[in-house]
C-alpha cells in the first residue's frame, strides 16, 4: 500500500508537470491552429529563468516563480509578434517550420549563453519547506516530500485559474470564439491580435511555471531538456484532444501515470523499465487510433 | 450624412467585384441594396466594415474616412455588421455571444444593452444558456442582430438577414428591425428578398454585377418595371 501511494504521488507530480506544459500547446492550437513546436524550448527557458532568479538574483521560491512566469510570458508574446504573426496568412507548414526554428534558436541561444554544464537550483528551492507542511508528510503510509505536494497543489491552482479565465471571463470567451470562427471576432469589436497575445502570455507563462517546478522535482537542467519533455507534453495534448484544456490536463496526467506505473509494476511481470517509453507511447497510439481527435476533441466542422 | 461611399472599387485577386459604386445613407434612414447573387452586395458591406480592403474609393462614416482603420476599431465607432450566414459562435452560449459583443463595455452598460436585446427577442432570454449551435436559424438571426445591438451604435449593416428563414420569421425579424430603427439606429440592409427589403426601407439602390443601375425611394423601385421583372417576379 505504501509503495502504491508513493508511486501514485510520483505519477501525480510528473503528470501535473506534463499537463502544465501541454496546456500551452493546446491553447495556441485552439486560437491559431498552429502547433507551436518552440513551446518545449520556451518551457526550458522558463526553467533557466528560475536559475537566473534564484541564483543570480538570490530570490526565494515564490518571487522566482512569478518572475520566470512573467518574463517567459512576455517572451512568448514577443515570439508570436515577431515570428508567427507575419506568417498568419501564409501556409500552415511555413508557420510550423518557423516554430521549429524558433525552438532551435532558443535551445542553442541558451547553450551559448550558459554553457553545456547541467545546472540546478539552490537548496532553498530544491528543498521547499513550506509553512504548516514541514518537509515530509505521511499520507496513506507513504512519506511524501513537501516539494511533491507543492508541485501538485500549484499545478492544480494554475489549472483552476486558467479554466476560470477560459470559461468565465470575456477574454476566455474571446479565445473560444476565435477557435470557432475567427472571421466574426473583429465584428464584436474585439482585436484578434490582443486575444492571440493574451493566449501566448498565458500559455507560455504556464510553461515557465512547469519549468520551475520541473527543476524543483528533477533538479538537473540543461538547454536540451525542452525538446524531449516538450514532445511528450505535446503528445499528451494530442491524446487529450488538442484545442481543449481539459484534454491537456487529462492527457498530461495519463502520461505521468503510465510513465511511473509501468516501471514500478512492470518488473513484477518481467517487463524491464527500459520498456517505459515504448509502452507509454504504444498505449497513447492505441487511444489515438480509437479516437483520432483525442479524448476530449471533436472533429472540426468544415465551414464553407 | 452618416455614411457616404464614393467610387468604391473592390477585387478578389484579379477579379474586380465592385466597379466604382457610390451611395449614401442619412441618419435615421433604412436604406437597402438589392441585387442578385454575385452582384457584390456582401463585398460592399464587408469592405465598409473593413473585413476586406478596398482597391480605391472612399468610405466616409460620420464624415471621417475609415479606410485606414481595423475592423474592430470600426465597431467601436458605432458601426455594426450583422454578417451573411449570421456567424454565431456555436461553441458559446447565447449569453456568452452577447457578452463577447460587449467586450469593450463596462458592466452597467453591458447589462443595460443585453436587457434591451432580451426585450426585443424574449426567445433569446429563454435560451440564454443554450449553445449557439443548438439554436434554430431564426433564433441565430435574432442573436446576430442582438450582438450588433450590444456592440451598439448608430449604423447597423445587415447582410441577408432573411436567408434561409421561413416567411413568418422574416416578417417578425423585419418588424423588430423597424423598431430598432425607430429607436434611433440607422440601417443599411442588403437583401436578395427585394419584396421584403423594399417594404421595410425608405430608399434603395439596385446593384448589378458590381454597378449601381437604379436608385430611388422604395415605392419608386417597387413600381419600376426593371425591378418588378428582375426581382419581384411580376
Amino acid at each position: 500500500m505504501d509503495f502504491f501511494a508513493q508511486q501514485f504521488f510520483n505519477a501525480l507530480q510528473l503528470g501535473s508537470l506534463y499537463a502544465l506544459i501541454a496546456l500551452g500547446y493546446t491553447m495556441v492550437y485552439g486560437v491559431l491552429l498552429l502547433i507551436n513546436f518552440a513551446h518545449g524550448d520556451i518551457f526550458m527557458v522558463g526553467a533557466f529563468l528560475g536559475v537566473f532568479g534564484s541564483i543570480t538574483l538570490d530570490l526565494p521560491f515564490v518571487p522566482t516563480l512569478i518572475l520566470a512566469m512573467i518574463l517567459t510570458g512576455l517572451m512568448g508574446v514577443g515570439i508570436e509578434r515577431v515570428a508567427y504573426k507575419p506568417l498568419r496568412q501564409a501556409s500552415r507548414l511555413s508557420a510550423v517550420i518557423t516554430a521549429l526554428g524558433v525552438g532551435l534558436l532558443l535551445e542553442n541561444g541558451m547553450l551559448a549563453l550558459t554553457g553545456a554544464d547541467p545546472r540546478s537550483y539552490p537548496d532553498n528551492i530544491k528543498n521547499l519547506n513550506p509553512p504548516l507542511l514541514g518537509d515530509q508528510i505521511d499520507i496513506l503510509g507513504a512519506s511524501i516530500s513537501a516539494e511533491t505536494i507543492v508541485i501538485i497543489v500549484l499545478a492544480l491552482l494554475l489549472f483552476g485559474g486558467l479554466y476560470f479565465i477560459v470559461q468565465r471571463t470575456k477574454w476566455g470567451m474571446a479565445m473560444r470564439a476565435i477557435s470557432y470562427d475567427k472571421f466574426a471576432v473583429p465584428l464584436m469589436g474585439v482585436s484578434q491580435d490582443q486575444i492571440i497575445s493574451m493566449t501566448f502570455l498565458l500559455g507560455t507563462g504556464l510553461a515557465a511555471a512547469g519549468g520551475i517546478l520541473w527543476g524543483v522535482a528533477y533538479p538537473i537542467l540543461n538547454p536540451y531538456m525542452g525538446m524531449r519533455i516538450g514532445w511528450k507534453a505535446f503528445i499528451a495534448a494530442v491524446v487529450g484532444g488538442i484545442g481543449d484544456i481539459r484534454g491537456a490536463a487529462v492527457g498530461g496526467l495519463m502520461l505521468g501515470f503510465i510513465e511511473i506505473f509501468v516501471p514500478a509494476y512492470g518488473k513484477d511481470i518481467g517487463v524491464s523499465s527500459t520498456w517505459r517509453d515504448p509502452i507509454a507511447f504504444g498505449l497513447l497510439l492505441i487511444i489515438l487510433v480509437a479516437r483520432p481527435t483525442g479524448l476530449f476533441g471533436v472533429a472540426r466542422r468544415q465551414k464553407v | 450624412m452618416l455614411l457616404s461611399v464614393r467610387d468604391l472599387r473592390v477585387s478578389y485577386g484579379n477579379i474586380q467585384a465592385v466597379h466604382g459604386v457610390s451611395f449614401e445613407v442619412e441618419e435615421g434612414e433604412i436604406v437597402t441594396l438589392i441585387g442578385a447573387n454575385g452582384a457584390g452586395k456582401s463585398t460592399i458591406l464587408n469592405t465598409i466594415a473593413r473585413l476586406h480592403p478596398a482597391d480605391s474609393g472612399e468610405v466616409l462614416y460620420q464624415g471621417k474616412n475609415i479606410a485606414s482603420l481595423e475592423a474592430h476599431d470600426v465597431v467601436k465607432l458605432g458601426l455594426a455588421l450583422v454578417p451573411e450566414g449570421r456567424r454565431i459562435f456555436g461553441n458559446l452560449t447565447v449569453y456568452e455571444n452577447l457578452r463577447l459583443a460587449g467586450f469593450q463595455l463596462d458592466n452597467s452598460k453591458l447589462s443595460e444593452r443585453i436587457k434591451r436585446v432580451y426585450g426585443y427577442f424574449p426567445r433569446l432570454e429563454e435560451r440564454r444558456s443554450q449553445l449557439g449551435d443548438t439554436l434554430s436559424g431564426g433564433e441565430q438571426q435574432m442573436l446576430a442582430v442582438g450582438r450588433a445591438l450590444v456592440t451598439g451604435g448608430n449604423l447597423m449593416l445587415l447582410d441577408e438577414p432573411s436567408m434561409g428563414l421561413a416567411p413568418i420569421l422574416v416578417q417578425q425579424i423585419f418588424a423588430i428591425l423597424r423598431e430598432i430603427n425607430e429607436a434611433g439606429t440607422t440601417i443599411l440592409l442588403v437583401e436578395q428578398n427585394a419584396h421584403m427589403a423594399l417594404k421595410l426601407a425608405n430608399r434603395g439602390y439596385v446593384l448589378e454585377t458590381g454597378n449601381i443601375t437604379l436608385s430611388g425611394s422604395s415605392d419608386e423601385l417597387a413600381h419600376s418595371e426593371e425591378v418588378q421583372k428582375a426581382y419581384l417576379g411580376r
